[in-house]
């Protein structure tokens, strides 16, 4: 039984989702009519909507190869993620020598800016001979140190008695990750796959910089050779970012749950 | 092998859930129009051409004209029969525009025709009206 009534809060909360969501809807209402954005006063309500600028952006530029490439590269970090940083993140819930020190270089590390690390990362990446490759693409994201402090959040919640249980049991360190740590953990696995795949599926400058034939551009990069070639484009650009944005937002609507599970659970013990 | 906490096999729960039912449903609309698309993309344009008052013209020349990159060209001719109607085979394009003229008829300004996807066969709906001949 609620002390106070709870339709102001709701009311509130709907009044600011409302807000949140006017931007989408003024992208999504201008991709199907093409309106001037400047237009005074604006129609709220799209004039002959159709969709013919979804149909410009998927024949102007090669969108299926693009996608193609952003699933591709988008699907080696999500994984690579999921993998190295349950592995790191059960590490940093062991005592070993200096894991006080690893912890610090960790935090300090997320200080630094990802700009500041392309020149080596560039170079590390042209070493491996991975430049223009969908692994050279997806590399300096397959691992990433937030994403390794939400599984230590949410490894540290499960009891150690059931740990030695396991080991008691005869499980290996990597049994008691993937058979045991894993399936109690779904919330932050979620949390790295909607935090990995967005980071991937947006990221601009790394491709820009890594990729050196058309053929293996992504998304974003085609978004911007769509806007250097292409004038009056309001719809068909507005088109391009929802056809871009679409992926991202299903994901997260798939699997919101356990990504505010994920999220608030790292919030609250880690 | 069965998933005692949940009463169902291992395998129904991986295929059964809410991700690879949105997946399969998304497979399945694009699978369907990409059958429609195989079906009606013969690049075929037809449509009737008619003067002021209404009747058909025969011996019109109609023009197919195709968006090339930022402007548009003209790829086709086709002639009017009897009764009006044109046909153009093998349009290739989804951004299209259609004019049509007859020396001492008139001439019908170029309209532009949006397509969903390359070649789709479209049959105009409102004739071409030749005028100022």
């Amino acid at each position: 039984m609620h002390r106070y009534p709870r339709w102001p809060i709701h009311l509130a909360l709907l009044a600011a989702s409302f807000l949140m969501l006017i931007p989408f809807y003024w992208v999504l209402k201008t991709s199907v009519s093409g309106e001037n954005i400047f237009a005074y006063p604006p129609s709220v309500v799209p004039k002959e909507p159709h969709l013919f600028y979804y149909v410009d952006v998927w024949y102007y530029i090669p969108f299926a190869r693009y996608f193609l490439n952003s699933v591709a590269v988008s699907a080696i970090a999500v994984a690579a993620n999921v993998v190295l940083n349950a592995m790191a993140g059960y590490a940093l819930t062991r005592d070993f020598a200096g894991k006080g020190l690893v912890l610090m270089l960790f935090l300090s590390c997320m200080m630094v800016p990802f700009q500041a690390t392309i020149i080596p990362a560039y170079l590390i990446t042209g070493r491996l001979g991975l430049l223009d490759s969908y692994l050279g693409l997806a590399l300096p994201q397959c691992s990433t140190i937030v994403c390794i402090f939400v599984f230590k959040a949410s490894f540290e919640a499960v009891p150690q008695s059931l740990i030695d249980a396991a080991r008691i049991d005869g499980l290996s360190e990597w049994g008691i990750i993937w058979r045991m740590m894993i399936p109690l953990a779904k919330a932050a696995v979620a949390t790295n796959v909607i935090l990995s795949f967005i980071w991937s599926w947006n990221n601009f400058l790394w491709p820009l910089i890594v990729t050196r034939s058309a053929d293996m551009q992504t998304l974003p990069l085609g978004l911007a050779r769509f806007l250097s070639y292409q004038e009056d484009t309001t719809g068909a650009l507005y088109a391009f970012c929802i056809m871009v944005l679409a992926p991202g937002i299903l994901l997260f609507l798939l699997a919101q749950k356990e990504f505010i599970q994920g999220l608030t659970s790292g919030a609250v013990k880690a | 092998m069965i998933d005692r906490e949940f009463g169902r096999s291992l395998w129904y729960r991986l295929l059964v859930n809410r991700f690879m039912i949105v997946l399969a449903s998304i497979a399945i609309v694009v699978a369907i129009w990409n059958v429609y698309v195989s079906f009606h993309d013969h690049g075929v344009v037809e449509g009737r051409v008619v003067d002021t008052d209404g009747r058909p013209v025969e011996g019109a020349t109609v023009e197919l004209w195709v968006l090339d990159f930022t402007t548009y060209v003209e790829r086709t001719r086709a002639i009017t029969g009897a009764d009006g109607r044109f046909v153009i085979r093998g349009n290739a394009s989804h951004n299209i525009q259609i004019g049509a003229e007859k020396p001492g008829v008139g001439r019908a300004a170029r309209i532009p025709v949006r397509l969903y996807f390359k070649a789709e066969d479209v049959s105009l709906a409102a004739p071409l009206v030749l005028s100022g001949g």
